[in-house]
């Protein structure tokens, strides 16, 4: 799963040992990326 | 098949008022319900997103996109047609600024002339530096009892005409309250509409003692569109609707 680290900004891959946290600045706030597959939405 | 006698009082393309005397109240219902849900018009019900980095959820977008009005020509589609519209629009592109660009209805583009969006000018979403919104989204020809977004007539509705009748003078000490009547009012065989005199008859009869009645079989239709078609179109189609359905039901009945 990809996130990206909210202060440094880098991309950052997550693995299940290495916890939530920024392996470059150590921040904990990391933000999810958006897929880049195209999204069909029903307009219901 | 009986004629009836159908009056303009105001005639706009997307605002009008008529009145039509002899049908019953019924069948003023019965067009009335059917400028709502039986005219079909299009509308977005197919989006898809190639990008949103806008603060908006996909969803809530597609939602203010599918009450986009689209024009919608009569004769040219059937119930089902589908038409694709594309949506590209990205943010100030310095990054520093506070700024922001609006999306608006009038970028959407078509690729069918014949359906685009009514107004330029309805907001989708306002986007910051560095922020995009691209999709691409199927209109779809449906009628408004499926969604209330394929409804063409938007304000739709009737009230009897009045008649107003001076009865005599005020008495001296007589209450000088307001007399409130909204719609339109037939004097001398003269139709009037109310907001002539702010609604209130004693501004035209002051000092008057009136008797206002219904006028039996004659009601006043009030009709607004979301701007898919004129009103003349919307009420020629409704009324069309129902022949179609009742020549239906004959042919049906008969053994």
């Amino acid at each position: 799963m990809s996130y990206k680290c909210s202060r440094c900004k880098r991309d950052v891959e997550l693995d299940e040992y290495g916890g939530v946290r920024c392996p470059y600045c150590g921040h904990r706030v990391l933000l999810k990326e958006r897929s880049r597959d195209i999204k069909d939405v029903d307009v219901r | 098949m009986q004629d009836y006698e159908v009056e303009f009082v105001e005639r706009g393309d997307r605002e009008a008022r008529f009145l039509v005397r002899g049908i019953t109240p019924a069948f003023a219902n019965g067009i009335r319900r059917a400028m709502i849900a039986d005219v079909p018009t299009f509308s977005i019900d197919q989006l898809r997103v190639v990008e949103n980095s806008s603060v908006m959820f996909d969803e809530q977008i597609g939602l203010r996109l599918g009450l986009v009005p689209l024009t919608t020509p009569e004769g040219e589609f059937e119930i089902g047609d589908e038409v694709t519209l594309a949506l590209d629009v990205e943010g100030p592109s310095r990054e520093e600024t506070t700024e922001t660009v609006t999306a608006y209805s009038g970028d959407i583009v078509s690729s069918d002339e014949l359906v685009r969006p009514a107004d330029d000018n309805i907001p989708i979403i306002d986007l910051k530096a560095g922020q995009r919104l691209e999709v691409e989204a199927d209109a779809v020809l449906d009628h408004g009892r499926e969604h209330a977004k394929h409804q063409g007539g938007v304000a739709v509705g009737y009230r009897h005409l009045q008649q107003v009748e001076v009865v005599g003078d005020k008495g001296e000490f007589a209450d000088d309250e307001p007399h409130i009547l909204r719609g339109v009012i037939e004097d001398d065989g003269e139709l009037i509409a109310t907001d002539e005199f702010d609604n209130d008859l004693t501004e035209r009869y002051p000092d008057k003692e009136l008797a206002v009645e219904d006028v039996p079989n004659a009601f006043v239709f009030h009709v607004e569109t979301d701007g898919s078609m004129t009103v003349e179109d919307l009420v020629v189609r409704a009324v069309d609707s129902l022949r179609d359905r009742a020549d239906e039901l004959r042919e049906s009945v008969q053994l």
